[in-house]
């Protein structure tokens, strides 16, 4: 059978897997949820064996001879990546979406690992899981409705269902059978190299470059003097290492400017935080006027209307 | 040891990860209501993004392709930090994250 | 003085429009207007009698363009002047006899409101004119025809809170229009045939035509224009030749007020009586008989043009002549008597004799304006009554008006040898009989015909303007006050505006009467020294009729002397004798008071023609009427028709914007989910594209 084929029908199946599991408004069927899985589950693995098989012998893989384990630790972090992918974007609750999105960058952080770049799976756990993935939660906490007590919480409607469904997951498999289709091809026509080749190009790479820095003026040459490790082992460095002088060698103005977005996006956050809504201004002198009426008693919202109703305001203090 | 199927991983195994969850970061973006999860969906096609770009690196033998992660990150953290603002200062108008309740420009 | 210092003159008139404007945005200094008009209308005159001597007996024009104006393929229309004995005349009659309206004016206007405005239309009026009268080619002239329309529109509008004035001033334009559209055919014509619009290039050329010559004797553009007239006529162009003179003569009927398009001209008398004078009666009236007197050569090119031309001016002389006697508004009287003799001077220049109709248009000039001036001091010294039925000897109270109406109506009815009257309307009507007894068959019938009306016309003429004097100035005192300012009298500060209507009718002060002396002079003296003279035959005999008559060849046939000598005792006998019928009539004995004796013995005669033999309302059933049915038929058309097909195609975009609408839904997911099917069906196409190619 044709790999190219079965990569489109597990394209197919996994769409129609995720359509059964888009939120409706209403709990999902057990027998639907359980059908999606395993839909899901069988064209995911399809799609393994086809990507396995179309690519046996070719000459573009970046993991050679690395033994079950070693290939086992790709298919364990992409399946969790992709499952928790896909509770992100099908759980009702947002703060649930979210620390399943923990989950994803976890599992891609693996996977950056057994590609052997550990400084950036640290980096993006640290910075996504830690940084970005509380902020959202402080966001979601700060947004969330207060409900009166008495009503039963349970989640917006525009949380517990989903627009265009059908159109999206078509769009979306669509592209990723597009995508897929690419890729049995292009990587064919470029570098190719070995783990050793790699980290000879390295090698000579950054040997060149900073043999060419260290001499050209005598200040570079008096701060080798100065260094404790005058020779550089290029095949001894880390890859922390190696990122940073690629990182500062190679493009010191795109970090000046990347310097510069995060700057404006601070300035930017701080005014749109700081910028008057005029409804709330509303809200708040409403609020304001109500309070000091009716004997001082604190104002309780009426079964009629709820606390915003400017008109049970009103005539409370009158 | 001889090389198998099992064995020996290719860009397009990981390729292949990073497009389903751009891919799926994409329709997330399209279904969900909740405007939180939208931007959180944003991110999920940036990790699509970055294990295709780590895959790359490793193909290319060449470093580039994780300092780009970096400057995604740069990306991801000014993103996040000014559409979490609009999203508070959104909800701060209406009391509600459903971005349905955005449409003034409906023709 | 250089022939070209002439040019200034209309911009002398149009500086004065400038700051007389001015004087309108700053009002306290509005009491200068008549000054600053009245300097400039006199600077005009005197760079006009200046000139005079200095331009050549064949015609003075200026070699370069004084300014570049319209150069379009082969059209040459600049600016430039071209001066001759007709321009010189008409120039002098413009300035001359206008300086002394507008020093009237200075007098009459005091107290009005709009007193700056008035004189600042006036300059231009000047302005326009006198770029009539000296335009070098048929398209500046047309700039100054259109301008002097504009002028008689806003004076004529001049009290424009009033519905009957902007309803008279909008009647002259709107009727000035279908004449200024004949004037565009004939210009139209006359660039196709002779491919310029110059005088200098098209006049030689038409005159060499007439004369069958081969153009030999012709220099420059009029040999240019005379090849390329004989070329048209060659390819059979030459209904375009004969079709010219037909087009100006209705611009010239139209501006002129002659049958069928003077119903304008009485109405324009609701604007200020010293515009009635000097616009509606002097000089912008005439410019229609300039018009043909200066391209007489075309109309003599077509057998057709210059017997039409008199046969409406004999009907129109006839015509205003008999309902100007069954008026009893004053200035209505002189307004038909305006139609009446401008009739008579296109029966001049039909009869082939510019001088003739010259001369007439200069002495009529002299007492037109006399007439109606007077009987604006009487309008203003009554309160505004025009109403001749309830004023009654006056020449007591106003001495000196009494004498100058009295002079202007002698002229006008032309008492024998001292009036200005006597001589110019004689020589009118002599060389019109002439002219029958120079041609043959009905186009000498014509002439006779129209030779006759004329005599009767000239007995009604004299008996109508004295009927007036008699009935204004003789018998017992009796007036009423008109019971409303009328013109400019509004709000004057003059001792009798004060008064109210209690105050007694009194004479003019000598700034106003003092012009009107000058005027009464030349009523009487300008026949004497312009008629037996032939000064004006001699100043115009380079470019006019009589010099291509001569050409032609029938010299034989003019000026039979016992024609004019039996003409003057013709006329001697009618003027008579319509002064002795309006004295037994309306003379100081008369048996009826308050009304017209002839209403009383023939009412319905009268009645016919008091109420102008119905013409307005003729043309109101004929013209208005249709057009105002074909507007609401048009109206109905467009409005069912036209809008609904309108509509329907407007209904297209609407149902397409209908369709494409749901794209905008406004909500951000149905954005996203576009951009990701665009993005995914690109992505797929390319991508089939490369694997396929790969």
């Amino acid at each position: 059978m044709n790999a190219q084929l079965v990569l489109y029908l597990a394209s197919v199946s996994g769409a129609i897997a995720l359509w059964l599991l888009m939120p409706r408004g209403r709990a999902l069927p057990w027998w639907r949820s359980g059908l999606a899985a395993m839909i899901g589950v069988g064209a995911l693995g399809a799609a393994w064996v086809a990507v396995g098989v179309r690519w046996w012998g070719e000459v573009d893989r970046v993991a050679s001879d690395i033994g079950l384990l070693g290939a086992g630790y790709y298919y364990v972090f992409s399946g969790v990546a992709i499952l928790s992918a896909v509770r992100v974007i099908t759980h009702t609750k947002p703060v649930y979406s979210a620390l399943w999105f923990v989950m994803v960058v976890v599992a891609s952080s693996g996977l950056l690992v057994s590609l052997a770049a550990e400084f950036m799976a640290f980096a993006m756990l640290i910075i996504y899981g830690g940084a970005i993935l509380v902020t959202y939660m402080f966001v979601i906490m700060l947004a969330s409705q207060s409900s009166p007590e008495d009503v039963i919480e349970e989640q917006p409607e525009y949380d517990r269902a989903s627009t265009e469904p059908v159109w999206a997951v078509v769009a979306g498999f669509v592209l990723l059978a597009a995508l897929l289709s690419v890729g049995f091809d292009a990587p064919t026509a470029n570098v190719k190299a070995s783990a050793e080749e790699q980290e000879m190009s390295d090698a000579v790479l950054i040997e060149t470059r900073l043999a060419g820095r260290l001499v050209v003026t005598e200040e570079d040459a008096a701060r080798q003097a100065l260094s404790s490790t005058p020779e550089v082992d290029a095949t001894a460095l880390s890859n922390s290492e190696r990122l940073g002088m690629d990182l500062f060698e190679g493009h010191p103005l795109a970090i000046e400017l990347a310097g510069v977005i995060l700057l404006v996006a601070l300035i930017g956050a701080v005014v749109i935080a700081k910028t008057k809504v005029p409804e709330e201004i509303a809200r708040n002198a409403a609020f304001r006027g109500a309070t000091p009426g009716a004997g001082g008693a604190t104002v309780r919202p009426t079964e009629e209307a709820g606390p915003d109703s400017p008109e049970v305001l009103g005539s409370t203090r009158g | 040891m001889q090389d198998t199927m099992i064995n020996s991983l290719t860009f397009s195994h990981y390729f292949f990860t990073g497009a389903v969850l751009f891919v799926l970061g994409m329709i997330g973006f399209i279904t969900r209501r909740n405007m939180i999860v939208m931007f959180l969906c944003t991110e999920m096609m940036f990790q699509g993004v970055v294990v295709t770009l780590a895959a790359a690196a490793a193909l290319h033998g060449n470093i580039t392709g994780q300092t780009f992660i970096i400057f995604v990150l740069t990306i991801a953290a000014a993103e996040a930090a000014l559409a979490l603002g609009l999203v508070i200062l959104l909800f701060r108008r209406r009391q509600t994250l459903d971005a349905g309740a955005w449409s003034e420009l409906s023709g | 003085m250089s022939p070209e210092v002439a040019a200034y003159i209309p911009w002398v008139s149009g500086l004065s429009a400038v700051i007389c404007g001015l004087f309108c945005l700053y009002p306290q200094y509005a009491k200068f207007a008549a000054g600053v008009c009245a300097s400039a209308v006199g600077v005009g005159f005197v760079i006009a009698m200046g000139v005079w001597f200095s331009v050549p007996a064949e015609g003075f024009v200026n070699p370069e363009p004084l300014m570049r104006w319209i150069e379009v393929g082969r059209l040459e229309a600049n600016y430039g002047v071209y001066l001759d004995g007709l321009t010189m005349i008409m120039l002098s009659v413009v300035t001359g006899i206008g300086m002394l309206v507008v020093i009237y004016a200075a007098g009459y206007m005091r107290g009005d409101p709009g007193y700056a405005r008035f004189f600042a239309a006036v300059s231009i009026f000047i302005f326009a004119m006198t770029t009539v009268v000296m335009a070098d080619n048929l398209v500046l002239l047309f700039l100054g025809w259109e301008g002097v329309g504009l002028a008689s529109y806003l004076l004529i509008g001049h009290e424009y809170h009033r519905q009957a004035a902007v309803n008279a001033a909008k009647k002259a334009f709107i009727v000035n229009r279908i004449g200024d559209f004949g004037v565009l055919l004939g210009m139209f014509c006359i660039f196709d045939v002779f491919g310029t619009v110059r005088f200098e290039g098209f006049l030689p050329a038409a005159s060499e035509l007439l004369t069958g010559g081969n153009g030999s004797g012709l220099t420059g553009e009029a040999a240019v224009a005379f090849a390329q007239a004989t070329e048209v006529l060659k390819q059979g162009g030459g209904w375009l030749l004969m079709a010219a003179p037909f087009g100006l003569m209705v611009g010239a009927f139209g501006k002129s007020a002659q049958l069928p398009l003077f119903v304008w001209l009485p109405d324009a008398m609701e604007g200020p009586t010293p515009v009635s004078a000097l616009i509606h009666a002097a000089t912008m009236v005439t410019s229609g008989v300039y018009v043909i007197a200066r391209t007489m050569p075309l109309f003599e090119l077509s057998p057709y043009a210059l017997p039409t031309v008199a046969v409406i001016a004999g009907a129109t002389a006839i015509l205003g002549a008999c309902i100007a006697l069954a008026q009893y508004d004053l200035k209505r009287v002189f307004a038909y008597s305006t139609v009446s003799q401008l009739g008579y001077m296109f029966m001049g220049v039909a009869a082939l004799s510019s001088t003739a109709g010259v001369f007439h248009l200069v002495s009529h000039a002299f007492f037109k304006a006399l007439l109606f001036l007077t009987a604006g001091s009487v309008m203003h010294a009554l309160a505004g009554q025009l109403d001749i039925r309830k004023i009654s000897g006056l020449r007591h109270k106003m001495p000196v008006t009494f004498v100058l109406m009295g002079i202007g109506c002698a002229a006008l009815a032309g008492l024998p040898v001292l009036t200005a009257g006597f001589w110019s309307k004689d020589l009118v009507l002599a060389t019109t009989f002439d002219r029958a007894i120079a041609t043959e068959g009905g186009t000498a019938f014509i002439y006779l015909m129209v030779g006759i009306v004329g005599v009767v016309t000239a007995f009604v003429t004299g008996y109508y303007c004295f009927r007036v004097w008699f009935r204004v100035f003789f018998g017992e005192e009796r007036y009423e006050m008109g019971d409303h300012h009328h013109g400019g009298d509004d709000g004057h500060g003059d001792d009798h505006g004060e008064h109210g209507h209690a105050h007694e009718p009194h004479e003019m002060d000598w700034g106003m009467n003092g012009p009107l002396v000058v005027l009464a002079i030349g009523s009487v003296f300008a026949g004497l020294l312009l008629g037996p003279t032939h000064v004006v035959e001699h100043l115009i005999d380079k470019t006019s009729a009589e010099a291509n008559a001569l050409r032609v060849g029938d010299d034989a046939t003019k000026y039979e002397k016992w024609v004019h000598n039996l003409m003057y005792a013709v006329s001697a006998v009618v003027a008579f004798a319509s002064l002795a019928l309006a004295f037994v009539l309306h003379g100081p004995w008369r048996k009826v008071e308050g009304d017209d004796p002839v209403r009383l013995k023939a009412p319905r005669v009268f009645g016919a023609l008091n109420s102008k033999l119905w013409i307005d309302e003729v043309y109101a059933a004929l013209i208005v009427y249709p057009v105002r049915v074909m507007g609401s038929v048009f109206y109905v058309v467009d409005a069912v028709i036209v809008d609904t097909v309108v509509r329907g195609i407007g209904v297209v975009p609407r149902l397409l914007g209908e369709g494409a609408r749901p794209a905008q839904s406004g909500r951000l997911h149905g954005y996203g989910l576009g951009m990701a099917l665009g993005v995914a069906a690109v992505v797929a196409v390319t991508f089939y594209a490369m694997n396929r190619g790969g």
